[in-house]
């Protein structure tokens, strides 16, 4: 009973770890994704934006949108406001100009309905759609404002729920203003040579080359201080869960097997044998709770997948073996020191010993 | 015949709060290889005391203990366990078997501890042979009987060929017909192995098997005229 216990307590301590990385590497690299999917060449957003909210929300004069455009080499421009939606699930909400965002990405295609015809109008994906059993002509809320869905279009493209820019904006208390702005080149020469012209003329805001941005965007756990913050916090709880699991069952192991020591050392087992028994015996543990672990985070995916299919979960290989490592490390110190007390143990005592 | 085990002067006290209890008040001992002796004595009388001292399973507050030449009396635990695992085999009046392994898990991981791997597997047979044990390798210690676990237990601890046996009240827990069978094996590993054994038993038919008895009395050993040896070198009066 003991021992299922500690296998369980690692097991939720791989799980909370293998979780909260992988949810947050699934909403950020299936962002990319989205964004990439676009078929934008060039992204350009406010000073100082973050990649886990996209950008400062609406922080940019919608207005340098005319003067990207005036940029020889640039084909099209759409500005997008972003807003993070936590209602329903956790997203990109995207304020597009139709028109212009249409003609950044190449259109959207459309399984049903048409785009917007009112402001009130929402645009959605079909994976949104199928999650949420939405159909077009359907009420739904986002922002605390109900919307009414008017055309559902293939994945892929940015974000799985569209809104008229200009209702973003008034939503976010943010008329005038974007969040960032999508160009299109006329050809793919043009690219270094506009963003040579974006950064002369607009000193301090972030422009890059889409690729350039997606790959930065799915390395941003290693790169965003404040992620990897989290991260290292949530880590660090987790590897603490691990250390007192252990050390309370080994500790309770030690008293329940204290006459199993005394057999040992009468037999002339070393402090070295004694204290090698006690830590085999937590690593394997640790082995089977790692092991529960996977089995709790491939069960917790499922599970959050059949609440918010549209939601992403990347554990990946590079997590798992840090998540391995961090259970073997707070294992190993977790059974240290009950290990050793049964290593230093008396044998007479221990041999007299009775529950 | 080789002195195999010897004591001089031993004496080991415990302290209960903050006085001295003396267990033992100066043994001295020669044992001589292939003899089986059975000490005697009232409870509390240092018997036990005795053996866990020879054993190296405590230290002695004074005196010597040479364990087939070599001292443990002032030895550092560890040395006093390498000797214990090389030199010494105990038996307990509980029979001390790992419940959780099976008979044969139980010899194996006393070899394990002895470093012997799985070499001398003739000798592992003929031990099995001996205590009639071929048959019970693979039953758990709840799955046997009194006498068939200390027979168990007797093989865990010559599986190594000790130089001494040290026996605490191995038949103790034992009905009279167990006890018969423990006692003539042990009669048949002292024959057949030379096997040097030390039995601490309450039961005078016990002790009887043995070739030499040691009574004890408060600490010390009651000398028996046939039994005492003068050592003229050292000047002194060993049992």
């Amino acid at each position: 009973m003991r021992a299922l216990a500690t296998i369980l307590a690692i097991g939720l301590e791989v799980a909370l770890i293998l979780m909260v990385v992988g949810l947050t590497r699934g909403l950020i690299s299936d962002s990319a994704k989205r964004i990439e999917g676009i078929g934008a060449d060039i992204i350009l957003r406010a000073p100082a934006s973050s990649y886990i909210t996209l950008s400062t929300p609406a922080a940019m004069s919608i207005k340098i949108a005319d003067l990207v455009s005036s940029i020889p080499g640039v084909g099209h421009v759409a500005p997008v406001v972003t807003q993070f939606n936590t209602q329903n699930g956790l997203e990109y909400i995207y304020g597009i100009d139709l028109d212009s965002f249409n003609e950044v990405s190449g259109g959207f295609i459309f399984l049903n309905g048409t785009g917007f015809q009112k402001s009130t109008d929402a645009i959605v994906d079909d994976i949104y759609a199928n999650s949420k059993k939405v159909k077009v002509g359907d009420s739904v809320t986002f922002l605390n404002n109900s919307f009414r869905v008017s055309g559902i279009v293939e994945h892929g493209k940015g974000s799985r729920v569209f809104l008229p820019i200009q209702t973003m904006q008034e939503l976010m208390g943010a008329t005038g203003k974007t969040s960032m702005i999508l160009i299109k080149c006329i050809s793919k020469d043009n690219v270094q040579p506009v963003i040579a012209q974006l950064k002369q003329r607009l000193p301090g805001y972030s422009i890059l080359a889409m690729d350039v941005f997606v790959s930065q965007m799915s390395s941003a756990i290693s790169n965003t201080a404040a992620l990897r913050y989290f991260l290292s916090f949530v880590t660090f709880t987790a590897a603490l869960v691990g250390f007192f699991v252990i050390f309370l069952a080994m500790y309770t192991a030690i008293i329940e097997r204290t006459r199993e020591i005394g057999i040992l050392k009468s037999l002339g087992a070393s402090k070295r044998y004694v204290l090698g028994v006690f830590m085999r015996e937590a690593w394997f543990l640790c082995l089977l709770g790692f092991l529960c672990g996977l089995a709790f985070s491939y069960s917790g995916e499922l599970f959050v997948k059949k609440i918010f299919p549209s939601l992403q979960i990347a554990f990946g290989l590079d997590w798992m073996l840090k998540a391995a490592i961090i259970a073997l490390i707070s294992s190993s110190l977790g059974a240290f020191y009950p290990a050793l007390r049964a290593a230093s143990q008396d044998p007479i005592d221990a041999l007299a010993y009775d529950l | 015949m080789k002195t195999i085990l010897e004591t001089i002067d031993l004496t080991k006290s415990y302290k209960v709060g903050k006085v001295e209890v003396p267990a033992l008040r100066g043994v001295s001992l020669r044992v001589r290889e292939g003899e089986f002796i059975s000490i005697m004595g009232p409870s509390g009388c240092g018997k036990s005391t005795l053996l866990h001292t020879l054993g190296g399973l405590c230290q002695p507050t004074s005196g010597r203990v040479i364990v087939d030449g070599e001292e443990i009396s002032a030895a550092a635990d560890s040395v006093r366990t390498d000797v214990r695992r090389r030199k010494i085999g105990f038996v307990f009046q509980r029979f001390n078997l790992l419940p959780t392994l099976t008979a044969q898990g139980n010899l194996e991981i006393a070899r394990e501890i002895y470093g012997k791997g799985t070499n001398d597997r003739q000798h592992f047979r003929e031990i099995l042979t001996l205590l009639g044990l071929e048959s019970k390798v693979r039953h758990k210690p709840s799955e046997l009987s009194g006498g068939e676990q200390q027979r168990v237990a007797i093989a865990r601890a010559i599986i190594n060929r000790p130089s001494i046996l040290l026996a605490d009240e191995p038949t103790g827990n034992l009905d009279t017909e167990n006890s018969k069978i423990v006692l003539n094996m042990l009669q048949e590993l002292n024959r057949k192995f030379n096997q040097t054994i030390m039995m601490i038993t309450h039961n005078p038919e016990a002790a009887a098997v043995a070739g030499r008895l040691i009574e004890m009395r408060d600490g010390r050993i009651i000398p028996h005229e046939h039994d005492v040896t003068w050592d003229q070198q050292e000047d002194k009066i060993y049992i």
